[in-house]
């Protein structure tokens, strides 16, 4: 196994010496081959050292000493993940149309959220522009990247699937799962092309910017799923029962047709004239879409680029605000929330760094989804034979506090990460200001972190709750919710030490906070499990209620009350 | 000097859509001057640069460097021409070496004497200790001497130099500023965009100044005051139509009543 993972760190240089056997035949169309290679390996070089959006995304401390290695092991486990869905392969299909269906999903969602900034690269308008090296030695350059890019993603990726595919369906399966993966790969690329083309064609450049940050956020809330959703589903018994081809729509979906050619040559026995048809399409159509491409979609597409990397470089087009002047609803909340102006300034500068910083976005959002992804967990580990009766065990529990408990998780993810920023230098105009009272700038932080996320978050929930569950849910969801701000307070009392955005990203949690940390999420906890078993008397929660609003009040009194000797100031402006 | 000139623009003209950022702008620039290029901000400075660097291909009017065309030979125009832009742009994970040497092949430089020069342009500016570094790490004045050794690395005869200064400390200042009157002595061309007028006033042979496309000012530092104004910052705001400040100031103070 290492001697593999040692092949795939020297990938590159093999991919390059794969290369320069095409480096005569580029030379007759015009390329500088000597200067092609120098770019193509700098660009590899890059690659290596770039932190990936994929894992700063949870992991964002270590995100500047990442290896290669470390990311290469990691797509080799996703795919191992991935390809034990391949055992699923007493129906026709099933098995291997999800295999590829996660296979393709993943791969343009790597494709989007990793590379784009690899080929929107502005510095190249720079660096590469004004020296002598000719069009077409950059264009080639930008396909050979891309294209090394690409497969090597795709082989990291599909390893696991070619041993475990040899194990399911024999020695012969694992050169068809070859050229499958190979289909899967360019007709992934044709896709990911034509998105591109659409929200090039259709959004301007810093919005094209702020969607692929979205496609970013997407793709860990997907990777996060993934890790905890795919095992049980491979274990539910009810994938195998499924005949998918019962479906007319199921012979749209392009993992079929790659599927199908696996059918027609391991299970010919159960194949039909449709398999082989299928399997046609499945061969046809990848290769058709790379001449479409390089035809009809290349040309145009390098042009946008450059009009995306030049429009950026030169900002001519201000990047506009809403409708400034008039007032908006943010700023009628804030008002009614927050009136003193010192905390007004600290409501609405969170709420307003927070919404367009896109690192700030990033990192919180995704603890959005996983609130959903931790629940669909815990009910698919539930007692029970089959789905119906999960269900049914579920909506006659009280598990749905635990739903409101486990939202804590966005409260600690915004709280962590309020007071970091890139651009925490910013921060010195609370310095510089006559600020008497820090602590109302905390407090407007707070303010504005439960009114505009925590509360309608909580708020959604409740209704999804409301309506599973019915309306005798609406006391604990109270409760928890109160609780879930004690939580919030303490939080930001004792682990968030500094004003909105003004510490820079990198600071390692000392063992200290870690302590201070554990005590308050076992606090919590118990809390959580003290209301789960009063549960049983409504009126005891409804009472309950009273004393939880009391300690909220009261420690929010404290919490504005901070001084500056209670915030940590970063040392280094 | 009654040579030929090394730079000749020919009603250059370039617009964006409607928009003409250039306005039949020629020029005749010789060899070994030092061109001091000012303007406001918008003015089409950097239009301007970008086209003498082929940045931008598309353009009306002609522009022919020692006696080649831009719209005919770029590749071999971009030879001769060393370029520091004003974005600092780097691919700072590389080391200042990697970097260098990629600079250098690109212009096909030998492998040795690019490694070589590369030593010795980093210690010459300092940098000698942080040649394997990587540079996101560096500060702005770091990164910035990095981009000016790339610039002139493959010791090209024409220097474009867009606000080269900025990060740099004023001991690296002061060595920038006699470097560009070496340069000149070795008959470099040396074509300097900045908006600081104390330093252009300094270093130029020849000043530019470009107002909404056109060309308004050319000249000697002495002829421009003889016929204008004591300083490069009085003359830069009597041209440019900002004479009224006053009125702004005025303005301003009357804001707070």
């Amino acid at each position: 196994m290492t001697n593999i993972l040692l092949l795939f760190l020297s990938m590159d240089k093999i991919f390059l010496r794969f290369v320069s056997f095409f480096y005569p035949v580029l030379e007759k169309t015009g390329v500088d081959t000597e200067q092609l290679h120098e770019i193509l390996r700098i660009k590899l070089i890059m690659d290596d050292r770039r932190p990936k959006a994929l894992f700063t995304a949870r992991r964002n401390a270590k995100a500047t000493t990442q290896s290669p290695w470390l990311m290469n092991f990691f797509t080799l486990l996703m795919g191992l993940l991935m390809g034990f869905l391949l055992f699923i392969n007493d129906t026709p299909y099933i098995g291997q149309a999800l295999y590829f269906t996660v296979f393709m999903v993943m791969m343009a969602l790597t494709l989007i959220s990793d590379f784009t900034t690899v080929l929107i690269d502005t510095r190249d308008q720079f660096i590469l522009l004004p020296r002598p090296v000719n069009d077409r030695t950059i264009a080639m350059s930008r396909i050979l990247h891309i294209s090394i890019y690409v497969l090597r993603l795709a082989l990291l990726q599909g390893l696991p699937a070619l041993v475990i595919v040899g194990f399911v369906d024999g020695i012969f399966a694992i050169p068809i799962l070859l050229i499958q993966l190979l289909e899967a790969t360019f007709l992934t690329i044709f896709i990911v092309n034509i998105i591109y083309l659409l929200m090039m064609k259709s959004v301007s450049p810093q919005r094209f910017k702020d969607i692929i940050s979205y496609f970013q956020i997407g793709f860990s809330v997907l990777i996060f799923a993934a890790y905890y959703l795919f095992p049980r589903l491979i274990g539910a018994s009810f994938l195998d029962k499924v005949n998918l081809l019962s479906h007319w729509w199921a012979y749209l979906l392009p993992p079929v047709w790659i599927a199908a050619l696996n059918e027609l040559l391991i299970h010919s026995s159960r194949s039909t004239p449709l398999t082989g048809l299928l399997a046609i399409i499945g061969i046809t159509l990848p290769v058709a879409g790379l001449w479409f491409m390089a035809k009809v979609l290349a040309p145009g597409f390098n042009r946008r680029l450059a009009i995306i990397a030049t429009s950026d470089g030169n900002s001519s087009t201000p990047n506009q605000v809403k409708k400034e002047g008039k007032f908006s609803l943010t700023d009628k909340i804030s008002n009614l929330v927050a009136a003193d102006p010192v905390e007004n300034a600290g409501f609405r500068i969170t709420w307003k760094l927070a919404a367009r910083t896109r690192e700030f976005k990033m990192k919180v959002y995704p603890a959005f989804a996983y609130v959903p992804i931790y629940f669909l967990y815990f009910a698919l580990n539930a007692k029970g034979n089959n789905m119906a009766d999960k269900w049914d065990k579920l909506q006659s529990g009280h598990t749905y506090v635990f739903i409101i408990y486990l939202s804590t998780i966005i409260m600690s993810a915004i709280l962590m990460n309020v007071s970091m920023s890139e651009k925490y230098k910013s921060a010195w105009v609370y310095y510089a200001l006559p600020i008497g009272e820090p602590g109302k700038i905390l407090s407007g932080m707070y303010k504005a972190i439960v009114t505009l996320y925590f509360f309608p978050y909580c708020l959604v929930l409740s209704i999804g709750i409301v309506l599973i569950w019915g309306p005798q849910a609406i006391n604990d969801i109270i409760l928890a919710f109160l609780v879930s701000l004690i939580y919030g307070i303490l939080m930001a009392l004792f682990m968030v030490k500094g004003l909105p955005f003004s510490k820079p990203v990198i600071t390692k949690q000392g063992g200290g906070k870690m302590l201070t940390s554990m005590m308050i999420l076992i606090l919590i906890a118990g809390l959580g499990f003290g209301h789960y078993f009063l549960m049983k008397w409504e009126l005891v929660i409804w009472i309950a209620i009273l004393p939880a609003l009391l300690i909220n009040w009261i420690m929010f009194r404290h919490y504005k009350k901070q001084t500056w000797e209670n915030i940590e100031l970063s040392d280094d402006f | 000097m009654s040579e030929t000139p090394l730079i000749q623009i020919r009603n250059l003209s370039k617009s964006y859509g409607s928009k003409l950022v250039l306005k039949n702008i020629s020029l005749d620039i010789l060899p070994g001057q030092v061109i001091g290029y000012i303007g406001p901000n918008g003015a089409g400075k950097s239009t301007t640069v970008k086209i003498l660097t082929g940045l931008i291909p598309d353009f009306e009017g002609e522009v022919i460097i020692d006696g080649m065309s831009m719209a005919d030979n770029p590749q071999e125009i971009k030879k001769l021409i060393g370029y520091v832009p004003e974005n600092a742009e780097i691919y700072d994970v590389l080391t200042p070496m990697e970097y260098l040497d990629f600079i250098g092949k690109l212009y096909g430089m030998e492998e040795a004497m690019l490694q070589d020069r590369a030593k010795k342009l980093l210690a010459a500016f300092g940098l000698a200790a942080n040649k394997d570094d990587r540079m996101d790490t560096f500060s702005k004045g770091m990164k910035q001497k990095v981009l000016l050794i790339s610039g002139i690395i493959h010791n090209p005869k024409i220097i474009i130099l867009d606000e080269p200064l900025s990060g740099l400390d004023a001991n690296a200042v002061i060595m920038i500023k006699e470097l560009i009157l070496r340069l000149s002595k070795e008959g470099k061309t040396i074509f300097y965009c900045s908006h600081m007028m104390d330093v252009v006033e300094k270093v130029s042979d020849r000043i530019l100044l470009i107002n909404k496309g056109e060309i308004i000012a050319d000249g000697t530092f002495e002829s421009l005051k003889q016929n204008h104004s004591d300083t490069l910052e009085r003359i830069f705001s009597k041209l440019t139509g900002r004479e009224d400040s006053t009125t702004e100031t005025d303005a301003i103070i009357h804001a707070f009543e």
